[in-house]
């Protein structure tokens, strides 16, 4: 009985069986209380979880023919020839003009489309499984509004099922990023949707700062419930963030000279690690991590992705990016309708999203569909990501991400730039553009063979390759498919 | 008068209520001012004859007609084929390249009720009309109406097992509330199962915080519903004999709405998610001697497909949301097409003010996940959410006769690229992409509603 109070102060919100009852059901055994629940079930989804590319495997030559080839770098191909090989793009172009290597694995694929493999620019990969379950979910840290030294490469489930349905459907890396409810929640990472493990799967970590700003990230309910607190106006999250941006640059500054003192030997030899002060009365230098998280960002080194929805917003928090010289990647922007011009003078790229976010009453219903080709024909470099309309990140909708793009098409985004927005651009814009994004030679062979055109509903993923490599097209989704078929 | 009605097909297949009963219930509402009434159809009568010729006529009833024509007269389709026999006078839509499908049907819907979608002070409300919180102006309806939807089911949310009674309107924006009801259409009541219900009164220690506690309160709410009943019968029985002097019993508008649910006089719309408990479901239905209609979410029909059946109940599915919850840990995308195939009646539904925008597309997913044919898919998002409210009489299908609900595509409206050109509704233009501004012939003006979601699954009763 103790224990059944137990979850369900837990789960305040949700009242309900664990999140993972169902797999001891079936086992016939009955969780003891949420940490065992969570192990057993961690082994059940690492089994469910594909396996990586085998090591061996890596090294077999493949060569898909016959296929129609969107290269997304330089047109399409048709009745094209593309060869992998140690996991990457050998060769590419036409047949008859590319040269399949002896002992290569042949894959017909006539009547297919190849393309590379698609890139979400916004998941919540690994830090959600059930999104109604908190156990599940580290999604975010909302006790302080400023968390840049929160590490999303700290939290990946990289057994979590979202990867593997996501994937089945041609999605082959994506941005995993907190959620949305601090200024600055945290550092993305970038992945690869297989690997062997968490350290294979994360190609690059803190890849990019998360901020956001807007009516969301006021505190007018305290942090987490309760009486306002500060800040609970934009003016008040603008003069926070101004006055951390001030405090890093006065940390960098302090580093530095710390640094400098360091250098001399005779102060090196004298500091002691637990002392104040050294000899000389000088403060020692005292790291901090948050601060610290910052610099790289001031130092306009890494992109800061600003998630903002309106566009007096967006001017708002522009201002205080170009005092500050920050590499912006803008998020959302689905009411920015008023300020494209203004966006596509930042020359700052746009993460354009949910295409499907609701237009205001007063605005024509595809208000918010024509954004990418507004923003595409101002010579802005977008981004289209996966998000379900009105509220978070849905990576469980992750596998929708190219009917965002195809969506994005019907209402006047060119064909081959909505296809650049799920691919290269992405690759781009986190600094994956060298390996990942088109299919060239010598790039990272994550290939996606299909029936029809990708971003069309109707067409259907035969195989993905991911670093040259066949991933099994199985997910827990399609073994229970297949076991209630029988 | 008319939502409480049941058209004939809902008296077909379930029990009849003893006459005296009947009369007693007829009584009753003969006083009841609930009820709006619903206004013949206007404008129909006056409006020219259309022709829509060299269209890709999707028909949901009978396959696609390539180059085909359908003829409107009378707000009514007339006629439908490779040719038609229009009046000279009728105005022609030339339909060259473009697709022509029956209206959109979303048999599940929360819109354009300023989020009143839950009365979750408790577990069984089955008096609540939605009716009395429609916005007719909410800007929700205007965005399916541009994504081709003409028919919307709005229902009570999921925090109750027993919620409320639904309301069907037609998607006219721009006319007035009463002249957006579905004209005729039967009364729908919704059920809850499974978790919502068991953590919005869990959460306050209240009955019903499990699964058994929320088929009990059922139960135990049909019990009441029973007596109820009993007692009017017993009170007939004296004044058919002559007693002067017999006292009608109180009325209790709960337990009238739950005796409607026992004589078959409402469609009874269950939120269900899991395997067991559609089979509980039906057992409790077979108890107390009434039909399911439709299970909706039903992300698990799959497993149980070949047992629901031969029950004649419908789903009104997702097409692929999953893992927002525990008891949606099992959804797969193929769950209507494997259904579909072991003969349950399928639709795609909503839920929410955005996938409503896009249903055609969702019906285009079907290909993709199972195969299903183009005229099987069509068929989910229009004839069979048609027979889920139980206007499949009326609309759902391009057949003659039927109301002329269509849709004018310029791609082929299973696709990504699909776009609505026209909608029609009862044979009068209610979306024209090709007008400035809204595009709305009958509406200019403010519409109301930032209340994004329309969604009740996440968050009702919080």
């Amino acid at each position: 009985m103790k224990k059944q109070v137990l979850s369900i102060r837990l789960t305040t919100k949700y009242v309900g069986c664990p999140i993972l009852a169902p797999f001891f059901w079936r086992k016939g055994g009955k969780p003891q209380n949420y940490f065992s629940a969570g192990s057993i079930a961690a082994v059940f989804l690492a089994f469910l979880t594909l396996s990586a590319p085998a090591q061996d495997s890596t090294n077999k030559v493949i060569a898909i023919s016959g296929a129609r080839l969107l290269t997304v770098s330089h047109g399409a191909i048709e009745n094209g020839v593309l060869v992998m090989a140690n996991g990457k793009i050998t060769a590419i172009g036409e047949a008859g003009k590319v040269t399949i290597p002896k002992g290569a694995q042949l894959v017909d694929a006539h009547g297919m489309t190849v393309y590379p493999g698609l890139i979400d620019p916004e998941t919540n990969f690994g830090l959600t499984e059930i999104e109604s379950d908190q156990n599940s979910n580290d999604l975010a840290e909302p006790s302080d509004e400023i968390m840049p030294h929160m590490h999303v490469a700290d939290a990946f489930h990289a057994e979590t099922e979202l990867i593997p349905v996501a994937r089945l459907n041609g999605i082959t890396n994506a941005v995993v990023a907190p959620a949305s409810e601090d200024t600055i929640a945290g550092q993305d990472i970038f992945i690869q949707l297989a690997g062997a493990d968490r350290d294979a799967m994360i190609l690059g970590r803190d890849v990019a700062l998360a901020m956001n700003y807007g009516a969301e990230q006021r505190r007018r309910g305290g942090r987490g419930g309760g009486k306002a607190e500060f800040p609970s106006t934009r003016m008040g999250l603008i003069t926070q963030l101004r006055q951390t941006f001030l405090d890093v640059q006065d940390y960098i500054a302090h580093r530095d000279a710390a640094a400098k003192k360091d250098d001399k030997p005779d102060a090196a030899k004298d500091a002691k690690p637990d002392a104040k002060k050294d000899d000389k009365g000088d403060k020692i230098f005292k790291r901090d991590l948050k601060l610290e998280a910052l610099i790289p960002y001031l130092k306009g080194e890494r992109p800061v992705v600003i998630g903002v929805y309106e566009g007096y917003d967006i001017e708002t928090i522009m201002a205080l990016a170009q005092e500050f010289h920050l590499k912006v990647v803008l998020n959302h922007v689905t009411h920015s309708q008023e300020v494209l011009d203004k966006i596509a003078a930042w020359k700052v790229p746009v993460i354009v999203g949910s295409i499907y976010d609701f237009p205001r009453a007063s605005e024509r219903f595809d208000a918010v569909y024509t954004l990418p080709a507004e923003l595409a024909k101002r010579g802005v470099k977008i981004a289209i990501s996966s998000a379900d309309a009105g509220g978070p990140v849905s990576s469980h909708s992750s596998r929708n991400l190219p009917y965002a793009a195809g969506f994005a098409v019907a209402y006047g985004l060119p064909y081959d730039e909505a296809l650049k927005a799920i691919t290269l651009n992405v690759a781009e814009m986190f600094g994956f553009g060298d390996q990942l994004g088109s299919l060239d030679v010598g790039k990272t062979a994550n290939v996606v063979i299909a029936n029809g055109d990708p971003l069309d509903v109707r067409t259907d993923v035969k195989q993905v390759y991911i670093q040259g490599v066949p991933v099994p097209m199985v997910t827990r989704q399609t073994k229970l498919r297949d076991e209630y078929s029988k | 008068m008319h939502i409480f009605e049941p058209l004939r097909p809902v008296a077909r297949h379930l029990p009849r209520a003893s006459k005296s009963a009947r009369s007693i219930i007829a009584v009753l509402f003969g006083c009841a001012t609930l009820a709006a009434a619903i206004p013949a159809q206007q404008s129909a009568t006056t409006a020219p004859d259309i022709v829509f010729k060299n269209a890709t006529v999707m028909t949901a009833s009978h396959g696609t007609i390539e180059h085909g024509s359908v003829w409107v007269h009378a707000g009514k389709i007339a006629g439908v084929g490779a040719t038609v026999n229009a009046p000279a006078g009728a105005v022609v839509v030339d339909a060259t390249g473009l697709w022509l499908t029956p209206g959109i049907i979303d048999p599940h819907s929360h819109s354009a009720l300023d989020n009143d979608v839950n009365e979750a002070t408790s577990p069984v409300t089955p008096s609540m009309h939605m009716i009395d919180a429609f916005d007719n102006r909410d800007k929700a309806l205007y965005q399916a109406l541009a994504g081709g939807v003409t028919t919307e089911l709005l229902l009570h949310g999921s925090a109750n097992m027993i919620g409320g009674q639904a309301v069907v309107i037609k998607n006219k924006v721009g006319l007035d509330r009463d002249a957006m009801l579905f004209p005729n259409a039967p009364g729908s009541i919704k059920f809850a199962s499974g978790e919502n219900p068991k953590r919005v009164y869990g959460g306050r220690n209240q009955l019903p915080s499990t699964r058994m506690g929320n088929f009990e309160v059922m139960r135990q709410a049909f019990e009441d519903a029973k007596n109820y009943t009993a007692t009017f019968d017993a009170y007939n029985a004296k004044v058919a004999k002559g007693d002067k002097d017999a006292i009608p019993p109180k009325r209790d508008l709960k337990l009238e709405a739950l005796a409607d649910v026992l004589r078959g006089k409402l469609y009874v719309q269950i939120h269900c998610y899991r395997a067991d408990e559609f089979l509980t479901e039906e057992a409790i239905a077979h108890e107390y001697g009434y039909k399911i209609r439709a299970f909706h979410h039903a992300l698990e029909m799959y497993k149980v497909a070949g047992k629901i059946a031969p029950e004649d109940t419908a789903i009104a599915t997702f097409t692929d949301w999953w893992g927002f919850k525990d008891e949606a840990w099992d959804a797969i995308p193929w769950n209507a097409v494997m259904s579909m195939r072991k003969g349950v009646r399928v639709a795609l539904k909503s839920d929410s003010n955005d996938h409503v925008r896009r249903l055609n597309q969702e019906a285009g997913k079907m290909v993709h996940y199972g195969g299903a044919t183009e005229d099987e898919a069509i068929r989910m998002v229009t004839l069979n959410p048609a027979w889920i409210i139980g206007v499949d009489q009326q609309t759902g299908s391009i057949d003659v006769g039927k109301d002329a609900d269509l849709v004018l595509w310029n791609k082929d409206p299973l696709s990504t690229y699909a776009r609505a050109q026209k909608v029609y509704i009862d044979g009068d233009l209610f979306f024209d992409v090709s007008l400035p501004g809204l595009g709305t012939p009958h509406f200019s003006g403010v519409m109301h509603g930032d209340n994004e979601a329309g969604s009740d699954d996440e968050e009702d009763g919080q």
